[in-house]
């Protein structure tokens, strides 16, 4: 009897090399994959919940235009996410220069929202609150730490430092949001 | 306090309202727009060494230029005066030239009032000569 053929889904770097030569629809497959990914770790470092769509978009865009530059020295979705970074701060300064409040001194609202009243608890308010003021590096490794679930190899290769020295933000990022926490 | 455990469930939820509510769709039509508007151009090895070249040669010029403006150039500047002076020695000009010279020589002192019977240097005394002197001053 037949065994029923199961076509397994190509994997990020097939899709990379498939985008890079001229296949659209592997774009499209990588934005599927990771954009929630992406829209969750673009909210949790401090992006507006207005400006998360046009982040996550300027993100691929962005990584997409560069992708010659990604060399699989770690997961592409990691790789996305450090763009992501980079286009948020890109977007924090923009803001700060049209005198939006600066992304890291803006607390999100939740009061203000019935929904996200509704959804966001008090505790994770105020992380996302304290999270904002922790220094870059710190938050960027705790959120790859904590809400991707990433190694710290992982995470030291995508932020261009060691193992090491992203366990020791990470626990610096614990060590600062428990003391805004209790 | 709150413990590791807790603080990364917290974490884990964060965004979750955001990535929910994102239209991947339209996120998917949106990025392939925006990829179609300028499409990648990827740079061949010959493109990047010949922008390397010229980024150097720009450099190597401006500086080149640079310094010719800043710094004056020492022998002929300096030494632009000097040379002038040369050309004119009282050695280059001609007979002719060398009369007028004297000629106008012989009128200075003779416009300073000094009182001689000889209009030869040699037989000044000193108060002649510094009136002399003064008249050639100016």
């Amino acid at each position: 009897m037949a065994q029923p053929h199961v076509i397994a889904a190509p994997s990020d770097a097939a899709l990379i090399a498939a985008w890079q030569s001229g296949d659209e629809q592997a774009a499209a497959e990588l934005v599927g994959r990771h954009a929630r990914a992406l829209a969750r770790y673009l909210s949790g470092a401090g992006a507006p919940d207005a400006e998360v769509d046009d982040l996550v978009q300027e993100t691929f865009i962005r990584a997409f235009r560069s992708v010659d530059r990604f060399r699989g020295q770690c997961q592409f979705r990691t790789w996305l996410l450090t763009i992501g970074g980079n286009v948020l701060k890109d977007y924090g300064r923009r803001a700060a220069r049209r005198k939006v409040v600066p992304l890291d001194e803006s607390v999100r609202d939740v009061a203000g929202d019935p929904h996200e009243q509704t959804v966001a608890s008090e505790a994770e308010a105020r992380l996302a609150a304290g999270l904002k003021v922790l220094p870059r590096l710190q938050r960027e490794v705790f959120l790859l730490r904590a809400q991707q679930g990433l190694e710290y190899q992982e995470i030291a290769v995508a932020l261009a430092t060691t193992a090491g020295a992203a366990r020791v933000h990470y626990h610096h990022a614990v060590r600062r949001l428990k003391e805004m926490l209790k | 306090m709150i413990d590791d455990a807790k603080l990364e469930a917290l974490a884990k939820r964060l965004g979750t309202t955001a990535a929910e509510r994102l239209d991947v769709e339209k996120t998917t039509r949106e990025v392939l727009a925006g990829l179609r508007e300028a499409p990648p151009r990827r740079r061949t090895w010959i493109e990047v060494h010949a922008l390397r070249i010229a980024a150097a040669l720009v450099l190597l010029l401006g500086g080149s230029f640079v310094v010719t403006r800043l710094i004056p150039r020492g022998g002929t500047e300096i030494g632009s005066h000097p040379a002038h002076l040369v050309a004119d020695d009282l050695s280059d000009l001609t007979a002719d030239e060398l009369r007028a010279v004297l000629d106008q020589f012989d009128e200075m002192v003779d416009s300073t009032g000094v009182v001689s019977d000889s209009s030869d240097l040699r037989e000044l005394d000193a108060q002649e000569l510094r009136a002399v002197l003064r008249s050639l001053e100016g």
